[in-house]
């Protein structure tokens, strides 16, 4: 089971990440507005084929997984307690299709090319910048707050007991992890003002992805139907 | 936009850090709780509302792309309504006593709570994640009407988790030394000392 | 003369005291002018004020005039001093971008926030990975790497941007004694056409590659000249900014101006 970027070399790892984007989106959409409980089904079936072209099977496997406590939940709720499998099997469709379609996005866009395809579309240098440095920062923070817990429990920080004593255990836990990264604040901000992040040039992309025409077809297509399917839906 | 500062472009990635990474340190202690907005919080105290929202926004990307469910984007307004919020407390000082930071706390699950509730019922038919939804799934075992239900069971967790968030964030502010506090324009006047 | 520091205070915000009081000083290009004093004596203040990010980026208040490459780095000349000045600070993973994958793109995250040329961001990371001989490791990420090596990266990283004015703080405070004789014997030629200077109190090694020295002692300029001059003094040794080899020589007697090097105490002993 695998989240994230996949190294490869299939149709999916070849299309610029603005399309892969806006497949994403697209779908997002459709499956809210396509009518009949097995419309978002049919997304989902387009996308393990897309899946299987790319060479991303294992994506899928992860999906199911990932959908799996949501139509258990969902069968509960809406099929046993209320009566209403077909609601159930629509919002399954609309969580399973949207998982699908995102998973497989993460796993054939390499974060640092889109960020740099933002910037060579001319997105800001803060915006790309934030958006960079935070998939960095959040293992880096999380692997911390992972190492600051074998700490204190060493020191002898009890996490079982009473739910007050419970609640006051995460004060060491949580205090020293905050303080240390807003120590570090002050380097950080020199050392990225120095190197220019402060100058207001247009950063440079180092490595952007190349958009084809076919690329840009693709995206003006997923666009005409979003709206299309949407407007048939109001007027209707 | 205006152009971002260097210290921003520093503080926020952290304060994104910390809002992913804290939920660790509740599932270790079994608190039902997700401290996921201490960050944002943090960042409202410290500097402002505006920061804070910015926080929020790149927060809940985060959150998105590292749990690998896209459906989590439809909170956006939720994030911009804790960040919003936030900035509002630290700025009428309530983060100068533990009993005001509860209080304004236990407000803030409140808001929380009725602004993620529509979008829960209406796009996902009340089921996210998974300890929220056991509780949906109780209420409507029972015979509760399903937005009754996930309204139920956003605020029972929002109030707690809020209430506590809210109480962290005071404890870092008073443990913060003063010459680190000085850095940040809104410190002093979110711990009531300017 | 490069930087031009005229009467300049400077106080850090919620400071009690000032962290450089008066201070007057000039830098000129094609030296390696080494700033030394004991802990909290302002030298690394001094780098933030030559660099313009002390008040701009720390917060705090400055009085007097600074003058680097003929703009006022703290003010009005940001924008057009952005890259012109490099800073290399103690510790190497708060240097870090936070947005590179490999080392190559952490060399390239100056020059690329400057808006090069894809062409020119290449030809500078390449001579800056080949000047501190890391040439394989362009591709490895960066989280991958020792202490030493990252900040080697980091010195790189510097480089790439050429910029005419180099501050280096503490640059070895981390590092493994390779890695520090590397950084420091580049540094001649680095200064060949740029202005180096160096903050440290690692003077022991600094002190063979310094043309220059400045001696500060609570933010205030208590000896400016030559190595000799400077640190061979009494006053040198008191102030706690001297090399092991001159406050041994105090301690055995020996009159000023004492050795600064081992192998220039072996000769004067020898004697």
């Amino acid at each position: 089971m695998t989240l994230g970027y996949r190294p490869g070399d299939g149709l999916l790892h070849r299309t610029h990440p603005f399309t892969t984007a806006s497949l994403a989106g697209a779908v997002s959409v459709l499956v809210f507005v396509l009518p009949g409980v097995l419309a978002p089904w049919g997304l989902v079936a387009g996308l393990c084929v897309l899946a299987a072209v790319s060479g991303l099977l294992p994506v899928l496997g992860t999906a199911a997984a990932f959908s799996a406590p949501f139509w258990g939940f969902l069968i509960l709720i809406h099929g046993v307690f209320r009566d209403d499998l077909g609601t159930a099997v629509v919002l399954a469709g609309r969580i399973s299709a949207m998982l699908t379609v995102f998973l497989l996005l993460l796993a054939s866009v390499h974060p640092g090319r889109l960020v740099d395809a933002m910037l060579e579309r001319g997105a800001p240098f803060g915006l790309a910048y934030l958006f960079g440095a935070t998939l960095q920062a959040v293992p880096q923070l999380q692997r911390r707050a992972a190492a600051i817990l074998d700490a204190q429990r060493c020191r002898g920080l009890r996490v079982r007991g009473s739910l007050v004593r419970r609640a006051r255990a995460v004060i060491p836990l949580a205090v020293p992890l905050v303080l240390g990264a807003l120590a570090e604040v002050d380097e950080r901000a020199l050392a990225l003002e120095i190197r220019g992040a402060g100058s207001g040039a247009r950063r440079t992309p180092l490595d952007p992805p190349r958009d084809g025409a076919v690329g840009r077809l693709v995206r003006w297509f997923l666009l005409a139907a979003v709206t299309g399917a949407v407007l048939w839906r109001l007027l209707s | 936009m205006a152009r971002l500062s260097s210290r921003l472009l520093a503080l926020i990635p952290l304060a994104v850090g910390i809002n992913l990474a804290l939920g660790k340190f509740a599932s270790a202690t079994s608190l039902p709780l997700f401290l996921d907005t201490v960050g944002t919080v943090l960042v409202a105290a410290l500097v402002g509302p505006a920061a804070a929202v910015v926080t929020g926004l790149v927060s809940q990307t985060a959150f998105t792309i590292v749990d690998g469910k896209l459906m989590w984007m439809a909170f956006l307004p939720v994030q911009l309504g804790i960040a919003l919020y936030a900035g509002l407390a630290a700025r009428y000082r309530m983060f100068a006593s533990p009993l005001r930071a509860v209080a304004s706390g236990l407000g803030l699950g409140v808001i929380a709570a009725t602004l993620s509730w529509p979008i829960s019922l209406l796009l996902f038919g009340g089921v996210t994640a998974s300890g929220v939804t056991l509780v949906t799934t109780a209420l409507t075992a029972v015979g509760v009407p399903l937005r009754w239900a996930v309204y139920g069971a956003s605020l029972s967790s929002d109030l707690l988790d809020k209430a506590v968030t809210f109480l962290l964030v005071y404890v870092v502010l008073e443990a913060l030394p003063r010459r680190m506090a000085v850095r940040f324009p809104a410190a002093d006047r979110s711990r009531g000392r300017a | 003369m490069s930087v031009h520091l005229e009467q300049v205070a400077f106080r850090y915000p919620g400071s009690g005291f000032d962290a450089l009081r008066d201070l007057s000083l000039e830098f000129a290009p094609g030296l390696v002018h080494l700033v030394t004093g004991r802990l909290g004596s302002g030298c690394s203040t001094l780098l933030l004020v030559i660099a313009g990010l002390a008040p701009h980026v720390t917060g705090g208040s400055r009085s007097g005039s600074v003058v680097t490459l003929g703009l006022d780095p703290g003010g009005s000349g940001r924008r057009d001093l952005a890259g012109r000045i490099g800073l290399l600070l103690p510790t190497p993973w708060t240097q870090l971008s936070g947005m590179a994958y490999t080392v190559a793109e952490e060399v390239a995250f100056g020059p690329a926030n400057l808006g090069w040329n894809r062409d020119r961001i290449r030809e500078a990371v390449d001579g800056a990975l080949r000047l501190v001989e890391l040439e394989r490791f362009a591709d490895r990420d960066p989280r991958t790497l020792s202490g030493g090596e990252l900040q080697r990266v980091m010195f790189a990283a510097i480089v790439a941007m050429d910029p005419a004015v180099c501050l280096l703080d503490e640059p070895a405070m981390e590092l493994d004694l390779e890695t520090t004789e590397m950084i420091y014997q580049h540094l001649p030629a680095l200064a060949r056409e740029r202005t180096v200077i160096v903050a440290t109190t690692d003077l022991d090694r600094a002190v063979r590659v310094a043309d220059r020295v400045v001696l500060l002692d609570g933010g205030s300029v208590i000896g400016e000249g030559n190595p000799a001059d400077v640190l061979g003094t009494a006053r040198a040794v008191e102030a706690g900014a001297t090399t092991s080899a001159a406050r041994i020589a105090y301690l055995a007697g020996i009159a000023p101006t004492f050795p600064l090097t081992v192998s220039a105490a072996v000769e004067r002993f020898s004697r």
